[in-house]
């Protein structure tokens, strides 16, 4: 059986399990939020994503209302706007510097800006105490805790619970005191976090900035966003290298990405610097009277097979041991395995992914 | 368990049982006078709830704290009745003691709440633990429901409940059929005194109908709304009434297993209450029932806040649907009661719904529990028929003081803002409430002569809920405090029009937009104010 409800004046299909702001987004409706993210179970703390619904009682917050047969929708109206504007207005408030932060922040950092644009928020109206308790002393070297920016959207702790599974953080204290904090206001280090940064790619303020991007901030050049694969494992990760010029400024998570759905670990995130370092290597060194110096790569690959085959020689073929790097797919896994049994009749194979 | 009980013991002692944090909490906070890291890491290890997690909840209730001798500091009550009564003096006067929202003895002195125990008394008194007031005796004879035995003497025992005719209902309940229960419940009417009034035979079909068990009751005893101490009669004084009515709804639902959710500032009910369901094993054949003390939160009264707190989860209220009748308790169906809902079954289910229906006035049914206080020469609970004329409760039966005029008295606790002098010809339900703009919620009415300063009484309401707010959802958090500030010392003169356009914006974006119902009515208090005192706030505004 088909399920329709109208949406905006226009008859629209539905699945059973559906939210109305996933029925309405579906159809291209730009539904303002700050406090959703469509991995996440929505919470229904922002209100923004309110909708009018025939013979309700009052607007109703349309990612925590199911769709349900025959319902008739507003999505827009006089009446919503004003509501949202004063919601944007309160929101600012409490924050006034949010409409303006720098997009290396992280992928969602610039939501608030975006609103305060569309409703026409400074920060002025409400003016009272702001409610962020910032954590910029906190000593580790990825993670950003501005928390002047905070507007308690739980983004953050929901990621980290849902997401990472990792429960590192948490709402301490309660109502406008409310604070994000790790157990006892410890330093992230001290914590669960295993520093995936997806708190950061979901933060809607920027109050959770990339570090190591931010040191780029004064780069005159444009970011520019080029879609790769992360290098580290066979998982595939979507990343978007962010560069200026031609400095690679950060990494952030695909949301569209197949394999990871804007999450990333550790080292897909915070550990790309090594692409620019001067101590990288670029070409093949081979130990010349004890000093490594710059060698062909037929000069260095005949070093390597003749000392595979002294050392067989010298100490039977199972003296030769593979380790298959854990970022290999299947296919060169396998290359690896077949390489090591046909050439020098060895079954000692591993993989490094053994942690 | 030894004086000095190891993490160990306790954590062996609670981990098995139903709803274990709170208890467990409670059980470190006892032993160490408040919750180390150490207490922390045991229970979140103990219990499997990750440790950022249980410490941010205890960071959320206002009564247990991680800060070392935090258990046993007094905490003196601050409701607006208090501080009529010189409370600021009494913080003032006792060493290191903390301020409380109103912990529900508006009808004695004031109370302090120190680590177990309850004490009332004045600035300059000795500080006593004494049993709670009683009802004052019954004004004109009209007929009660729930308060009809609670003055018999030595009711809050088992043998005095059963000689004055309790558990007879129960007796008679398990020989009837579900669906009988349900109907005497469906035509006498009765309908949550908790606030929200829904009809609780609608409630319980809905849990008898629903799919999925163990199928659990909770009994609401958070009562945390200023101005309101009509559930702490019950408790206090016919504790078995509740635990016959939870029986009763057992029958009636396929419930077997039930939790009394207490709050933290009635430290004496809880041995009563525990006392009762010892007494009463035999009655209580094939129900389990459990008491579980609150933290302190008034958000906790809120039914779905109330079950995250139970199952050991930040106490923020859940989205609906799904509703608590079908994923309530653990996912199970719960049907979660008022004190006085639930004390109301028994009577009803002996007299009849025809009796009980019958006891209000014209088309309304039933009766509700009143807490009258303030500036009332008899201030106390009367049960008065659903319908009653608001002046002769007033006037009549809880008398104003000689050559002085009532200028406003709040509904609902605070909930439901003020009524006027002009108002006072309301009856007292939730039509001819509404109809003005407020409603009856769970009864507890305050009353406030012509010396009050209305702008301050306002100020000290907000700042209740702005203290209570949970933080989920934008508008209450944010709105609660901008109201706060606004109701605050206004630092010079304010343009009174640009004032109120910022108070009805704030107010009407909590009222239409918040995610539960204490954002909701929060701003009936100073739309209220607007409404019947404009001179005052232009007063302040400019006085400065
Ligand atoms: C902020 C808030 C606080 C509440 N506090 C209480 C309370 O202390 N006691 C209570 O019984 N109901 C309270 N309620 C109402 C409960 O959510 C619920 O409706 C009630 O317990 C259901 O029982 P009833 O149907 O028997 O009234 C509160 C509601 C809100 C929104
Ligand atoms: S970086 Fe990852 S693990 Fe650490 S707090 Fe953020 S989401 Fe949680
Ligand atoms: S830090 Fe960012 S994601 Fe977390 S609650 Fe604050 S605004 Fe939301
Ligand atoms: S209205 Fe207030 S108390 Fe209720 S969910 Fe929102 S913030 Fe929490």
């Amino acid at each position: 059986m088909s399920l329709d409800l109208t949406l905006d004046g226009q008859v629209v299909p539905f699945q059973e399990g559906e939210t109305l702001y996933e029925v309405a987004h579906r159809h291209g409706d730009k539904i303002p939020t700050l406090c959703y993210d469509k991995r996440l179970k929505p919470l229904g703390a922002c209100r923004l994503c309110v909708v009018e619904v025939e013979g309700a009682n009052g607007p109703l917050a349309s990612c925590t209302t199911p769709a349900r047969e025959g319902m008739v929708v507003r999505t827009v109206t006089e009446d919503l706007e004003q509501h949202r504007k004063t919601l944007v207005d309160l929101v600012l408030s409490e924050n006034p510097k949010g409409a303006e932060i720098t997009p290396l922040r992280g992928l969602a950092s610039q939501e608030l800006a975006q609103l305060s644009v569309r409703y026409g928020s400074d920060g002025t109206r409400f003016a009272g105490a702001t409610s962020g308790h910032p954590r910029l002393d906190d000593p580790n070297p990825m993670i950003l805790r501005d928390y002047e920016h905070c507007i308690s959207c739980y983004r953050c702790v929901r990621v980290c619970a849902e997401q990472e599974g990792d429960y590192a953080i948490s709402i301490t204290g309660r109502g406008f005191g409310t604070r994000i904090s790790a157990e006892f206001d410890v330093d992230l280090q001290d914590s669960d976090c295993t520093f995936c940064g997806q708190c950061v790619q979901t933060c809607p303020t920027g109050a959770l900035g990339d570090q190591l991007a931010l040191q780029y901030t004064d780069l005159p050049e444009p970011i520019n966003a080029t879609r790769s694969i992360c290098p580290y494992c066979g998982v595939g990760c979507s990343v978007d290298l962010l560069t200026k010029g031609e400095t690679l400024v950060g990494v952030q998570p695909a949301m569209d990405g197949p394999a990871n759905e804007g999450a990333l670990c550790i080292k897909g995130q915070f550990a790309w610097e090594w692409v620019q370092h001067p101590d990288r290597l670029k070409e093949p060194l081979v130990r010349k009277d004890g000093e490594l110096v710059p060698a062909s790569w037929e000069e260095a690959l005949d070093r390597a097979a003749a000392g595979f085959a002294q050392t067989a020689a010298r100490h039977g073929r199972q003296s030769i041991y593979a380790v298959a790097s854990g970022r290999a797919p299947h296919e060169s896994a396998y290359s690896v395995q077949k390489f090591i049994r046909v050439n020098f009749g060895s079954n000692q194979i591993d993989n490094c992914s053994r942690a | 368990m030894p004086a000095s009980p190891t993490d160990e013991q306790l954590i062996t002692r609670w981990q098995d049982e139903p709803a274990p944090l709170l208890p467990l909490l409670h059980a470190f906070n006892e032993r160490d006078g408040h919750l180390s890291r150490e207490s922390l890491e045991a229970i979140s290890a103990g219990l499997r709830i990750p440790l950022a997690e249980v410490h941010g909840s205890v960071t959320f209730y206002h009564h247990i704290s991680d800060e070392p001798e935090s258990r046993d500091r007094p905490r003196v009550c601050m409701g607006p009745i208090c501080r009529l009564n010189g409370s600021e003096q009494l913080l003032h006067d006792l060493d290191g003691a903390e301020p409380m929202a109103c912990a529900g003895r508006c009808d004695d002195p004031i109370p302090v709440l120190q680590a177990d125990r309850g004490l009332v008394g004045r600035p300059g008194d000795e500080l006593q633990q004494v049993p709670s007031p009683l009802p004052p005796p019954n004004p004109a004879g009209i007929e009660e429901c729930c308060l009809a035995n609670v003055r018999e003497p030595d009711r809050a025992a088992c043998s005095g409940y059963v000689r004055t005719g309790g558990y007879a209902a129960l007796a008679k309940a398990r020989a009837m059929e579900p669906e009988e229960i349900l109907q005497v419940l469906e035509a006498s009417g009765l309908a949550g005194r908790g606030g929200a009034g829904f009809p609780t035979a609608t409630k319980w079909r809905a849990v008898r109908d629903a799919q999925g068990g163990p199928k659990t009751l909770v009994c609401n005893a958070d009562e945390g709304e200023p101005g309101c101490f009509k559930d702490r009669v019950l408790l206090d004084h016919d504790p078995h009434a509740i635990l016959e009515g939870m029986a009763i709804a057992g029958l009636a639902t396929g419930a077997t297993r039930g939790f009394i959710y207490l709050r933290y500032e009635y430290p004496q009910t809880q041995a009563i209450l525990e006392r009762a369901l010892e007494e009463a094993e035999e009655h209580l054949d094939g129900f389990e029932f459990c008491v579980r003390r609150g933290a302190g939160a008034y958000i906790c009264g809120e039914e779905t806040s109330l079950l995250n707190s139970l199952e050991g989860r930040h106490p923020f209220p859940r989205n609906r649907p799904p509703f608590p009748v079908t994923h309530g308790f653990e996912q199970t169906p719960t049907a979660v009661n008022n004190v006085e809902t639930l004390a109301s079954v028994a009577p009803i289910l002996h007299r009849g719904a025809e009796w009980y229906a019958g006891l209000g006035l014209g088309e309304h049914r039933g009766t509700k529990l009143i807490s009258l206080s303030g500036d009332v020469e008899r201030p106390g609970n009367y049960e008065i028929p659903m319908g009653f004329p608001l002046k002769t409760l007033l006037f009549d039966w809880a008398g104003v003081p000689e050559g002085r005029t009532v200028q406003a008295v709040t509904m609902a606790g605070l909930s439901g803002g003020f009524l006027g002098a002009e108002d006072l010809d309301v009856t007292l339900d939730e039509a001819c409430l509404r109809a003005k703009g407020s409603f009856l919620g769970a009864g507890g009415i305050m009353a406030f002569d012509d010396r009050r300063d209305m702008f301050e009484i306002a100020r000290q309401s907000m700042e209740f809920f702005a203290s209570e707010s949970c933080g989920k959802c934008f508008p209450c958090r944010i709105g609660t405090e901008r109201l706060v500030e606004r109701l605050g010392d206004p630092s010079g003169p304010l343009d009174p029009a640009a004032w109120t356009e910022e108070v009805r914006a704030i107010g009407q974006a909590m009222t239409q937009l918040s995610a539960c119902g204490l954002g909701r009515s929060a701003p009936l208090i100073t739309e209220s104010l607007l409404r019947l005192f404009p001179a005052e706030v232009s007063g302040k505004l400019g006085a400065e």
